[in-house]
């Protein structure tokens, strides 16, 4: 495996009592997209927040492209880009004047082709003379994202970059995170959105009260933790289920009217499609439908629970 | 050294109090006319001169020295509060600027800011009572030095400061009643007793007095000690703000 990009070895942070991060070790590979996923005060804005120099670690370390994110923050902050959780903008200034100011802040001249390459990106170039004040929530957003751009950092955090944006904002966003990753920028998203991380990772790290649980690439975790259902549409509700069916852990559903049966993810429905045809029953439909990520963070929320109980 | 990154958050700070001139500059040039006119118009015709300077010439350098004290502190003050509250305070945090920097960057722009206003109420009040400066270059290394102690303190208290009411406490609370009593508007020899010890024991006084020494080319007080109380002024604010910044204590987490 190449040397990740981000390195962070027994990285805890402690606010009195409150340990929003309990000795994380993670890396992140160069140009992939990383979901660090977790509920509401799992620790995930903490932990990026030290990778970008807003929060300082009671212990451990975070390195950047093999630098130390305290002792050479001038190298690695050039090479991290944050858009934050929450928009903010200056109402004294508009859509250039902010950008230039940060790319200026990183040491960075933003080049006329850089800008006009940026406002384009999203959707912004209409606006570059306007006040940011006078933006919409969509706008300000695509705005922080730009920010988090101007200095071409090799890593971007995103911290919940779609929390309150509706959907046409999203799937926007999304592509232009697709298309940041395939110019190589390696991206970490946080969220609790499951549908963002099934959509854009390729690893997923789990995270819940300031522990990493499980860091995995995506499809390798829905194979192992998430399974698949057959549904069975019946033509007509049957009371109870032939024994061989019962014997292969299938279950009424729909009062009757159907019939479901849980596999692994490799798992065949062959056997149970033969004794439903041996049975004789009227099938109506049939469908499968494979786990979605939201069921197997749900499952390992629940492992994780279970593991913290004294 | 990040030498775009400090001219660049220096402009950004420049821009914001020039972007509202009226707020900026021109409410404390009125503010400061006003003061003029009443006190030194309406006193001036009644006590005419004190040691030999018109009243209203003698005045002049405290109501400059309140100027600048006020526009510099409020000028890192209210623009890093307002970042704070913003939310755009990470965009500095976040950038590779070193604490020195980002400190330097603000205390420079309100500097700039306390003597822009400060030499307009200058301009202002000469042109009545006459442009002669005896020790300009004192008077320039004073103001200079008070500017960047109370810009170092306006970011200080923006710093700690959690509501508007906080950021407005110094100057309101500290600021305003020491300048009043410190000679700005009388001389410390012709007060009573009281009031004189009060005054003395007052450092805005001895800015003041090094201030019309500087200026008028006479004082009740050696300006040695105007001067030593602005230098122990800007290298404790400063010295203070810098290890605030640097410590984190309410801007990094």
């Amino acid at each position: 495996m190449p040397d990740p990009v981000v390195r962070i070895r027994g990285l805890s942070k402690r606010y009195g009592d409150f340990t929003a991060l309990d000795r994380v070790d993670l890396d992140v590979v160069q140009g992939e997209i990383l979901a660090l996923l977790g509920p509401n005060g799992a620790g995930k804005t903490t932990l990026i927040s030290i990778v970008a120099g807003l929060v300082r670690a009671s212990e451990g370390e975070a390195t950047v492209l093999g630098r130390d994110v305290v002792r050479d923050y001038r190298f690695t902050r050039r090479a991290v880009g944050l858009v934050p959780q929450e928009t903010n903008f200056d109402p004294f200034f508009t859509v250039e004047e902010t950008l230039r100011f940060q790319a200026g802040y990183f040491g960075v001249r933003l080049s006329p082709d850089r800008l006009e390459e940026i406002l384009h990106a999203l959707d912004l170039a209409g606006k570059r003379h306007a006040n940011t004040r006078s933006l919409s929530g969509g706008m300000k957003r695509r705005l922080l994202i730009g920010k988090a751009l101007v200095h071409e950092p090799k890593v971007l955090f995103l911290d919940e970059p779609t929390a309150g944006v509706d959907v046409r904002l999203r799937q926007q966003l999304w592509a232009y995170v697709r298309l940041l990753r395939s110019r190589g920028t390696t991206i970490v998203l946080t969220t609790h959105y499951l549908e963002e991380a099934e959509e854009l990772a390729e690893r997923v790290a789990v995270i819940d009260r300031g522990r990493i649980l499980l860091v995995e690439g995506k499809e390798l975790l829905m194979a192992r933790r998430g399974g698949k259902t057959l549904r069975v549409s019946l033509g007509a509700p049957i009371p109870e289920l032939p024994g061989r069916l019962a014997a292969m852990g299938a279950r009424l559903a729909e009062g009757g009217c159907a019939i479901d049966v849980d596999a692994p993810s490799e798992g065949s429905f062959g056997p149970v499609l033969a004794a439903l045809a041996e049975a004789g029953l009227p099938i109506g439909d049939v469908e499968t439908r494979r786990a979605r990520l939201e069921e197997v963070f749900v499952s390992l929320l629940g492992d994780g629970a279970a593991g913290g109980a004294p | 050294m990040n030498t775009l990154g400090v001219r660049t958050l220096f402009s950004k700070e420049m821009r914001r109090f020039l972007r509202v001139p009226g707020q900026t500059v021109l409410s404390p040039l009125i503010t400061t006319s006003l003061y003029f006119l009443v006190f030194g118009w309406s006193l001036g015709s009644r006590i005419r001169e004190v040691d030999g300077v018109p009243y209203a010439r003698f005045i002049l350098p405290g109501l400059v020295m309140l100027g600048v004290v006020t526009n510099a502190y409020l000028n890192s003050a209210s623009s890093l509060f307002v970042m704070k509250l913003q939310g755009t305070v990470v965009d500095v945090l976040v950038s590779p600027l070193s604490y020195a920097e980002i400190l330097g960057a603000f205390v420079a722009a309100a500097v700039v800011r306390g003597l822009l206003v400060g030499g307009i109420m200058w301009l202002v009040g000469a042109a009545f009572t006459g442009f002669g400066v005896a020790h300009p270059a004192v008077a320039t290394l004073l103001l200079v030095a008070v500017a960047s102690g109370f810009a170092a303190l306006g970011f200080l208290t923006a710093t700690w400061a959690a509501s508007f009411e906080q950021v407005n406490f110094l100057p309101t609370f500290v600021v305003t009643p020491l300048t009043f009593l410190g000679g700005v508007f009388y001389s410390a020899s012709m007060a009573p007793p009281a009031l004189r010890w009060l005054t003395r024991s007052n450092p805005v006084y001895y800015l003041v007095e090094a201030l019309r020494w500087a200026v008028l080319g006479r004082s009740d007080v050696p300006p040695g000690a105007g001067l030593a109380v602005a230098a122990v002024l800007a290298t404790g604010a400063l010295a203070a703000a810098y290890a605030v910044l640097r410590s984190g204590w309410r801007l990094r987490g």
